[in-house]
This record gives C-alpha cells, sequence and structure tokens, in this order.
C-alpha cells in the first residue's frame, strides 16, 4: 500500500498534541495529592489526558494509512518533540547523552517499524 | 544540597514505577489486540469480552502508574523510558499472534531503543550528579 499523504499528516498532528499532553500531565501530576476532590479539578491533569487519548486515536487511524516503516518513525518524533518541550516549558536539562538516546530511539522505533514490514 | 539528594532518590523511584508501568502497559496492548478481533457494534456485548476488558483496564493502570511517576522525576527521563513498550510488545507479540513474527531488523530495533534508553539514563544521572555537587 502506498502511504497517503493525510495519514502522514495526521500522524505529525498526533506526535505534536500528543506532546503537548504529555507535558500537561507531567503539570497535573506535580499537582497530584491522594484526594479525589482535587483530582477531579486538576484540570491540566485533565487536558493532558484528553490531548494524550486524542493522539492515540490519531494515531491509530493514521496507522492505517500507509506503510508502517514510513509512519513508525513518524510516530517516534514525538520523542523529539517532548525533549524539546521538556527543555522549553518544564526547563529541565537535556545534555549530549540524552539527546543521543533519543535519536537512538527514533531510529530503533523506526526499524521495528520496517521490521514490522518485512 | 539535601533538596537534590531527597529528588535523586524519589527520581530513583519514579524511574522503577515507569519500568513497572512498561510492563502492566504491554501486556494490556496484547490484550487489547487479543479482544479487538471480536470487537463489533454491540457495544453493550462487549462486557463479555474479557480481554478487551482486561485489556483496557491493564492500559489504565499502565497510565496512572505513569502519571504518579511523572510527578517525582523529570518528563525526558521518564518518556523516552516508556518507549521500552515497544520493545516488549515487539517480543511478546509473536508468542501471542501467528501473523507477527520476528525477524532480524525487529531484534535491531529492540537493541537500539535499549541503547538510547541507556544512554538517557546516563544522562539523566550526570545531570542529576552536577545538580546535587
Amino acid at each position: 500500500m502506498k502511504t497517503q499523504f493525510w495519514a502522514v499528516a495526521l500522524i505529525l498532528f498526533a506526535t505534536v498534541i500528543g506532546a503537548f499532553g504529555s507535558i500537561y500531565l507531567k503539570r497535573g501530576a506535580e499537582e497530584l495529592e491522594f484526594n479525589l476532590k482535587k483530582l477531579f479539578k486538576n484540570m491540566k491533569l485533565f487536558y493532558g489526558l484528553l490531548l494524550y487519548g486524542l493522539s492515540s486515536v490519531f494515531f491509530i487511524v493514521g496507522l492505517k494509512g500507509g506503510e508502517l516503516s514510513i509512519l513508525y518513525p513518524l510516530v517516534a518524533l514525538s520523542y523529539v518533540w517532548i525533549s524539546l518541550l521538556s527543555v522549553k516549558i518544564l526547563k529541565e536539562k537535556m545534555g549530549f547523552w540524552k539527546w543521543l538516546g533519543v535519536v537512538l530511539i527514533v531510529l530503533g522505533v523506526g526499524f521495528i517499524g520496517i521490521g514490522g514490514t518485512l | 544540597m539535601k533538596r537534590g539528594l531527597i529528588k535523586m532518590v524519589e527520581s530513583k523511584w519514579a524511574v522503577v514505577l515507569v519500568l513497572l508501568s512498561t510492563f502492566v502497559t504491554s501486556g494490556g496492548q496484547i490484550f487489547l489486540k487479543q479482544g479487538s478481533s471480536n470487537l463489533n457494534w454491540d457495544i453493550v456485548g462487549q462486557i463479555a469480552n474479557i480481554p478487551l476488558i482486561i485489556g483496557c483496564l491493564l492500559y489504565a493502570i499502565g497510565a496512572v502508574m505513569l502519571i504518579v511517576s511523572l510527578k517525582y522525576g523529570d518528563l525526558s527521563v521518564l518518556y523516552p523510558i516508556y518507549s521500552l513498550n515497544f520493545v516488549w510488545v515487539s517480543i511478546l507479540s509473536p508468542y501471542f499472534f501467528a501473523s507477527d513474527s520476528m525477524n532480524w531488523v525487529k531484534w535491531l530495533g529492540i537493541a537500539v531503543i535499549m541503547l538510547g534508553v541507556s544512554c538517557v539514563g546516563v544522562g539523566s544521572v550526570r545531570a542529576m550528579k552536577r545538580r546535587v555537587e
């Protein structure tokens, strides 16, 4: 099957909203307490779950629109976005080893995608 | 100094928790896949779809574990570790589904992901040591 343009676009979009979702999850988790009332008022956690859930649905739909060997590496781009956003928004430090790790993970997920089509 | 030390201990537990969550989540994914073969529009009837129910449950437990771990550790460390899901699912699925098989490209991917996660681990330990000092 030829990979459809809409599938590529949908998956890229899903990686971006998924990355923002995990930033919200992290922010929400920071306010996490064992208190049901506060849990339901934790809007950051709610937005995080919503964005994360939406991105999962887009992934499932998008992966049906083409070759896994092309689309899987795109899915793995979320690791790059999350690293960038962790630095920009959460003020976390990346450094050489962590970036190397992220690049290897993207490559590895790509290989699994290619392996899945063999 | 003391605060840095407490953070270091906490983030170690966060790493253990997110590791455990990858086992639970990938188990959930196998069950979900098993359950999805009996999926149909009889939505109420899905209550009897035991693999689907177990899959959803495991998936939810894994998500809660991930969120709790995020409270205690850096996203830029924990999220890459979460990629081990790909590893466990690719190793497990050929045992459960006749349509899935193992090949050397998948093994290569598994090895490269594990190497990548190790690099992230090395990087995070170095960053933490710098913070404590």
